[in-house]
């Protein structure tokens, strides 16, 4: 199910067949398993002169752009190249110019990734997500007070994004590269689920490298790594210690 | 498996196949009651199997094509297609797994109405009997061979051009191939000199083929296994091109992208 690899593809991913009997075996806690066990390491190069866009260019790189395992924030004022870029690193899209190369099981989670009205989350939970992770997933659902015995087309729009970002974040895969794309996750999510999300990808930031598109409503949050879009240019921007207030004059 | 799982999931939250189930059952019990049979008892049977394989029809048509057009659109609008287009899940792999999860919530209908025919309908003389049976496998056979291609087609459709084609386009064939060719037919042995029609005619589908109901009705027993054959190469020949077009119709995001 799924593909490791994008566009440019790279060497399959080690895959621990030494850890086949024991993750059979005994199932353990998530945190302790990541402590334990390096993850498989996934990456995403945008080459110099990747151009992305529906036919015409928007957006180009102005220089290589590597990224690992963690969370990147992708900032750009809107109708900048935020969910084409992502798309086309998903792989949805075509590229207009260059290349890129990508490594890792990939999830797009788009700004309207949504279900079945008549569907509750816990059914989607089920379809979706293996069934030693689901007790975690419905773990986080409750962290995020998200009602998984209601119908989804009956919960707010902040909870039914929350349904696609707990689908996504147990849907990884635990002895290979994940890559998770997320086109702004955080419209119509309160501060504390913000928070616990921003929480969760902290504990596993090295489980996955995850891109964040963001809109700037959050300006105390912090930046470890962004990639800016602006002035139809993509780069990397900020040293860890930015936040998007920071951020908010250049791509004004 | 994931979106044969969804798709599954979601048809059991919708729960119309409880209707669909319940009709199934219910339809070939009650509707002969409305015939004469109290006058002659002798039309309580052929009228249980009209009834059974009626609702069938029904069911195929208003139910299984809807929700193929239905989950053909949803999947391509909500981003459930792309994501797991991202995954490395394809179009083809994508449609097959809606398309199957459709179909085996018609496969219990089909499967009622046989077992309706089989055992509230069946011949006392033996040898009409195994007739009785092989007619109505031969229809069970020939029914999915009619719905299965065009919901595969409703998918394909409605994900590129919207629910409603992707219901209109599959239903009107259906009904076009199951009465409007027979009118052609028709038209042609009574002029038969435009050649338009004729053609017209000969690339139809001819969908009335797949319904044995009048063989059920006047015991006419099965189709002569030859014969069979040459329609399930016909019907196989119609799901290569519904099948090709709808899986090159298919897309798993919308059109606009």
């Amino acid at each position: 199910m799924g593909r490791l690899i994008t566009c440019k593809r790279a060497p399959p991913a080690p895959r621990w067949p030494e850890l086949a009997g024991v993750e059979r075996a005994v199932h353990f806690p998530f945190r302790e398993m990541s402590s334990r066990i390096p993850h498989p390491q996934a990456s995403v190069k945008l080459s110099q002169g990747l151009g992305i866009g529906y036919r015409s260019l928007l957006a180009e790189v102005t220089e290589d752009i590597p990224l690992e395992n963690g969370t990147h924030y992708l900032l750009a004022r809107n109708g900048r190249g935020k969910t084409t870029l992502l798309k086309t690193i998903a792989g949805l899209i075509k590229t207009v110019a260059g290349s890129f190369e990508t490594r890792g099981h990939c999830q797009f989670i788009g700004d309207e990734f949504f279900f079945d009205r008549e569907l509750k989350p816990q059914s989607i939970f089920k379809a979706l997500i293996p069934a030693d992770r689901r007790q975690e997933a419905f773990h986080l659902a409750e962290l995020l007070e998200l009602d998984a015995r209601k119908e989804f087309g009956k919960l707010s729009f902040g909870n039914r994004k929350k349904v696609g970002l707990v689908v996504a974040e147990f849907r990884l895969r635990e002895q290979e590269p994940n890559l998770l794309l997320y086109d702004e996750p955080f419209t119509g999510l309160d501060t504390p689920a913000r928070e616990a999300i921003r929480e969760r990808w902290e504990a596993t930031k090295d489980q996955a490298l995850r891109i964040i598109s963001c809109h700037p409503d959050f300006d105390s949050m912090s930046m470890p790594s962004a990639l800016l879009i602006s002035d139809g240019k993509i780069f990397l921007g900020g040293d860890g210690a930015l936040t998007w207030a920071d951020f908010k004059d250049r791509l004004n | 498996m994931d979106l044969f799982r969804l798709t599954v999931a979601t048809l059991l939250a919708r729960k119309m196949w409880v209707v669909a189930i319940f009709a199934a059952i219910i339809t070939p019990l009650v509707f002969p009651l409305f015939t004469p049979h109290e006058a002659n008892t002798m039309l309580l049977e052929p009228a249980r199997a009209q009834a059974a394989w009626t609702c069938t029809w029904f069911i195929g048509i208003l139910w299984t094509l809807s929700q193929a057009a239905r989950f053909g659109d949803s999947n391509s609008r909500t981003g459930v297609g792309a994501y797991f287009r991202a995954q490395g899940i394809g179009s083809l792999r994508q449609i097959f797994g809606i398309w199957s999860a459709i179909m085996l919530f018609l496969l219990p209908v089909v499967i009622i109405a046989v077992a309706t025919c089989l055992l509230f309908a069946m011949p006392a003389d033996a040898r009409e009997g195994t007739m009785w049976v092989w007619t109505n496998l031969q229809f069970a056979a020939l029914f999915l061979f009619t719905i299965g291609p065009l919901a595969l087609l409703g998918v394909g459709l409605a994900s590129r051009f919207g629910a409603l084609i992707g219901y209109l386009l599959p239903t009107g064939l259906c009904l076009y191939g199951l009465y409007g060719v027979t009118r052609l037919g028709m038209m042609i042995r009574l002029r038969d000199d435009n050649k338009l029609v004729e053609w017209i005619y000969s690339i139809s589908p001819h969908y009335h083929l797949a319904d044995l109901t009048p063989r059920l009705i006047f015991k006419m027993g099965h189709i002569p296994w030859a014969e069979f054959g040459l329609f399930l190469c016909y019907f196989a020949t119609i799901t290569v091109v519904l099948g090709s077009s709808a899986t090159l119709l298919f897309r798993t995001d919308p059109l606009r992208n």
